[in-house]
């Protein structure tokens, strides 16, 4: 069968059917990105935090504007190229927008990357510290779990002791964690058992009955086994009680013929008492007993610690020590004061005042160091600015002494990771290539090179954190609108991308057969592309220079 | 539609054109955005980011964007249906972006919550 106006136009159109489709739907297209950009307006006004301005690396991001750009002009080159029927040309220029398509998605790769290995940290009083967390070392060599893994230093340990309970929710268990404790207790030497009988409760149906007996090892298929008990003596329940239930309006109705539902509702209510030893005692809870001491150890994410028993996310209950756990930085490479400056601003306390008395500016002599190195380079670009710009005009036109132009939030507040590096240049003598320095705009600063003088060391204490996440979507909604808006722009990248492809590697035969299809193809596929470039510029300098 | 090979071979004129105007805008928008120092009076209003830097950039973008649309994807010739397909679409999208004022005027929240 033949596909009618692939070719020649409809009448009533005036153009071949794909068109119309590839219009349909980039105008979809159109306002699904549409309303991603009015969602990102609507978090940006909306924020209770300084909007990270201007906090992508400009360099990749203009790199791939330039890629996408010179893509957009080769794809229609090609098609321009079938239109003539040069099959080679095609081939060429179709290449170059393949590999632009390519090496787009390998820039944003290496921008994700960084982002997701880069860890931020916020404190109790709201100052943030940016950088790379360590792994654990003794003696110089890295110290490994019962995993044989590297211990990031950002782990909450927990130190049980014999007699210690830990006691699983026997529906919401999670296996993969029971494993991992069994083999942890393992590790240090310790086993986990049922720390009592599960007996059926008092004054129920199966009142003495030893489900399962103390001393029983802890694994799974237990666990499991004890959901299935629990879930069956719930369901029996459930189906008592509703009988029960049922049972007492068939009374009330008899009684009281004529009233309303809900005017006899309130009296109707099943005998609890009368009920209780028809039923099976659930089995929520399991409590196991440790026979050894232990030392556990949790993500952040995985755990809500306490001083004497801490829950981990499937509802289990440790019982043990909270020891020092502290969040170590290995590389810190920028302190912010922006948040905790609003945060104090609100209170009327003035931005010196709440920065002297940060946490960070009161336990650690390189964060003061680094303040008091950056104060005199805001006095400094207040200066240059007053220099360039001069002082603002009163209504008469008399000079006051406001300056016209002052430094921004950020660069009053913020030391990034170039302020250091610069701190570092300046004290340490510390000097890098211009490759080396050409190749930090991409993959953010080269801690080793520059050292540790330069990116240091910092500790900070379990209590003092507020909020810890990589640079995610988790970690604010800047970063949760970027990562959306520029992976859906990847995927169609991706997408348009695979379909160009198609045509350069298998559209050999169709061009042979029928020349014009394939050239109304590529101008269809055309189209999506120059629609994915023209996200592109939005998407660029609205997410990087804004 | 340009379809005679004189035709499309002048339109490759013009896309390279297109393709150089391109390439101007998206270095003017960093420049304006973020001047270097030899550079410093094009930071127009305050100094960092302001509404000026805001409207010049997303004027630079939708010029790009509109030579993007006219010139590559045959805007500037094309058939009727397909404008009344696109200019729907940027409607719709008009209408969703005037919802944002809801989230700060709620016509319907302010007086019954807060007895306005």
């Amino acid at each position: 069968m033949e596909i009618p106006y692939i070719v020649s136009p409809r009448k009533d159109t005036g153009l071949f059917n794909s068109k119309i489709a590839i219009w349909l739907f980039l105008a979809s297209e159109v306002m699904l990105f549409g309303g991603f950009f009015s969602a990102y307006i609507f978090l940006r006004l909306g924020a209770d935090y300084p909007w990270p301005e201007r906090t992508l690396p400009v360099l990749p991001g203009l790199i791939n504007t330039f890629v996408l750009i010179a893509s957009s002009v080769t794809v229609v080159f090609a098609w321009a190229a079938l239109k003539m029927r040069q099959w080679r040309q095609f081939q060429i220029y179709m290449s170059i927008t393949v590999f632009c398509a390519l090496l787009f998605m390998v820039l944003k790769g290496v921008e994700y990357n960084v982002k997701l290995h880069h860890q931020a940290v916020r404190l109790d009083d709201y100052s943030i510290i940016e950088g790379h967390l360590g792994y654990e070392m003794e003696d110089g060599e890295l110290v490994l779990d019962h995993n044989g893994k590297k211990i990031e230093e950002n782990m909450i340990r927990l130190e049980v002791v014999a007699g210690d309970k830990i006691t699983f929710s026997s529906v919401r268990f999670h296996a993969d964690w029971v494993e991992e404790l069994i083999a942890e207790a393992a590790y240090s030497g310790a086993k986990l058992s049922l720390a009592a009988n599960i007996t059926g409760d008092e004054n129920k149906a199966d009142q003495g009955k030893v489900h399962f007996k103390k001393g029983t090892p802890l694994s799974v298929d237990l666990l499991k086994k004890i959901k299935a008990v629990h879930l069956e003596a719930r369901a029996h329940n459930a189906e008592l009680r509703t009988r029960a239930l049922r049972q007492e309006w068939v009374v009330a109705k008899k009684e009281n013929p004529g009233k309303k539902d809900w005017e006899l509702s309130e009296g109707v209510s099943i005998d609890v008492n009368a009920l209780n030893p028809l039923l099976l005692t659930e089995l929520g809870t399991a409590a196991f007993a440790i026979d050894g001491t232990a030392e556990l150890l949790f993500k952040p994410r995985n755990v809500k610690e306490g001083q004497e028993s801490s829950r981990l996310r499937d509802d289990t209950v440790i019982q043990g020590k909270l020891m020092e756990s502290p969040m170590v930085f290995h590389n810190v490479d920028a302190i912010d004061f922006q948040h905790l400056v609003m945060v104090e601003e609100k209170k009327g306390i003035s931005p010196e005042k709440a920065i002297e008395n940060s946490w960070l500016m009161k336990n650690n002599e390189f964060v003061r160091e680094a303040w008091a190195w950056h104060l005199q380079r805001v006095e400094q670009l207040k200066k240059k600015l007053i220099d360039r710009h001069g002082y603002k005009k009163d209504s008469d036109g008399n000079l006051t002494d406001v300056p016209k132009r002052e430094p921004t939030h950020k660069e009053l507040y913020r030391i990034g990771w170039k302020d250091l590096a610069e701190k570092g240049e300046e004290q340490f003598k510390i000097e890098l290539s211009a490759a080396e320095k050409g190749k930090e705009n991409f993959m953010g600063p080269n801690y080793k090179a520059r050292g540790e003088d330069t990116f240091p060391e910092l500790s900070i204490p379990r209590e003092e954190i507020r909020f810890a996440a990589k640079f995610a979507p988790a970690w604010n909604t800047y970063y949760a609108i970027y990562f959306t808006m520029t992976g859906l722009h990847g995927l169609h990248v991706i997408g348009g991308a695979l379909v160009l492809a198609y045509y350069l590697f298998f559209g050999r035969k169709m061009y042979l057969e029928n020349p014009e299809w394939l050239a109304n193809r590529v101008e269809i596929g055309g189209l999506f592309w120059h629609f994915v470039d023209l996200v592109w510029i939005f998407v660029f300098p609205i997410l990087y220079l804004m | 539609m340009a379809d005679s090979i004189e035709a499309i071979q002048k339109s490759k004129k013009t896309y390279l054109m297109v393709f150089g105007a391109l390439l101007v805008g998206t270095v003017l928008t960093v420049l304006v955005a973020d001047p270097p120092e030899f550079l410093y009076w094009l930071d127009v209003g305050k100094h960092g980011f302001d509404k000026y830097d805001a409207i010049v950039g997303l004027m630079i973008a939708t010029t790009k964007a509109s030579l993007v649309a006219l010139i590559f994807m045959h805007l500037n010739h094309e058939k009727k249906a397909i404008y009344w397909i696109f200019v729907n679409s940027l409607i719709l999208c008009a209408i969703m972006f005037a919802l944002l004022f809801l989230a700060k005027y709620s016509p319907i929240f302010d007086r019954f919550f807060y007895h306005q």
